[in-house]
């Protein structure tokens, strides 16, 4: 295990009786890449016991962010729910991660496909200035069984477009596609449904997806991730390994319990 | 769950695998890597950061690589960790087709 440290919780928001998300401290030594994800735990009977998360805040904010689910008998999640400004958490001192806009090939519009939790990386990804820079739309995509369970929405739709710095660009370039599959919302169903039917992009306005124009990073469970997968595949996108750049990356969205 | 270093990798040890993974999880031995299945997070991290895809997901081995299952639990008790990449083996390229490196590894 990568050396850990403390952080002290500095802010906790509960969304519902299924999610929640904090705030730590970091420190100024504590680098990573807009999307990575690190271990993240408390000490139980005197031992970390720590799971992955991505981390929900930029990378040049001065604050660290998470977005957990809570399980009333999960191991880690039962307790880190419980926490309250001042307590500490452990933070494992090495972030790392797939869902880099580097590992992308060049392209014209950049899908972000999430389920649940997925959302976190992206959260991150969506603050960074340069990303609007290189991509003409952020088709941000988040698809939940509850309305309840649309975390960040406000973040996303009256904080980020409002941004002094980036704001007008936010306004201009993301396009937000929330998704409910078990109530009525304006948009219902799967997101792999409506990427396989072209719906999502129909709906957005935009043209059919095409592996020369677009480009994707998918994070959800692994069913969603192979679903995701064979639609990208059998449309003509390839995955970036082994260093090379692709026209997709996909990463777990870790904790499920 | 856990990811499983195939025989692959034996003379090659590029060390990509290292450098993502996130919980330092992998082994050193004098010419192969194992990794920790009671440490690795199922993360897949490593596995396409493999230039030779030596790594596989446990649930994918073939008959062929399915005892590496049993010797990277086994040879990760006993091996020193490694948390950083380094330089391949100097062979590697040599060695990356060759056949039967099962009975190459050193333990």
């Amino acid at each position: 295990m990568a050396k850990l440290v403390k952080q002290r919780v500095t802010s906790v928001k509960h969304w519902n009786d299924t999610l929640f998300s904090f705030t730590t401290t970091r420190n100024g030594s504590f680098r990573f890449e807009n999307g990575h994800f690190v271990m993240v735990g408390l000490e139980v009977d005197n031992k970390p016991l720590m799971r992955a998360y991505s981390i929900v805040s930029s990378n040049y904010e001065d604050h660290l962010e998470f977005f957990s689910i809570k399980v009333a008998n999960g191991p880690l999640t039962s307790r880190l729910a419980k926490i309250s400004v001042d307590d500490e958490i452990m933070l494992s001192e090495k972030p790392t991660g797939t869902l880099i806009q580097e590992h992308l090939s060049a392209g014209r519009n950049l899908y972000l496909i999430s389920t649940g939790t997925g959302l976190a990386p992206f959260l991150s990804i969506i603050k960074n200035p340069q990303l609007y820079d290189r991509f003409d739309k952020i088709i941000l995509t988040h698809g939940t069984r509850l309305v309840s369970e649309l975390a960040y929405r406000d973040v996303i739709t009256n904080e980020l477009p409002n941004n002094e710095f980036f704001g007008e660009q936010v306004q201009k370039q993301l396009l937000y596609y929330p998704t409910v599959t078990r109530e009525d919302f304006r948009n219902q169903g799967r997101v792999t449904d409506l990427l396989a039917s072209g719906k999502l992009a129909d709906d957005l306005g935009l043209a059919p997806i095409d592996p020369v124009y677009d480009r994707f990073m998918v994070c959800g469970s692994p069913a969603m991730l192979s679903d995701v997968c064979d639609i990208l595949k059998a449309k003509g996108f390839s995955e970036s390994r082994n260093g090379y750049l692709g026209e997709y990356v996909i990463e777990r969205a870790f904790v499920t319990q | 769950m856990t990811f499983v270093v195939t025989q692959d990798c034996i003379g090659c040890k590029h060390t990509d695998c290292v450098e993502v993974c996130p919980v330092d999880c992998f082994y050193e031995g004098e010419n192969f890597l194992v990794i920790n299945p009671d440490e690795c997070i199922d993360c897949a991290l490593c596995e396409p950061e493999c230039p030779i895809d030596a790594i596989v997901a446990d649930n994918m081995l073939s008959v062929e690589q399915m005892p590496l299952l049993a010797i990277n639990a086994e040879l990760s008790k006993v091996w020193p960790n490694l948390d950083e990449a380094k330089e391949p083996l100097p062979d590697a390229a040599s060695w990356q087709a060759k056949p039967n490196k099962l009975s190459h590894l050193i333990r």
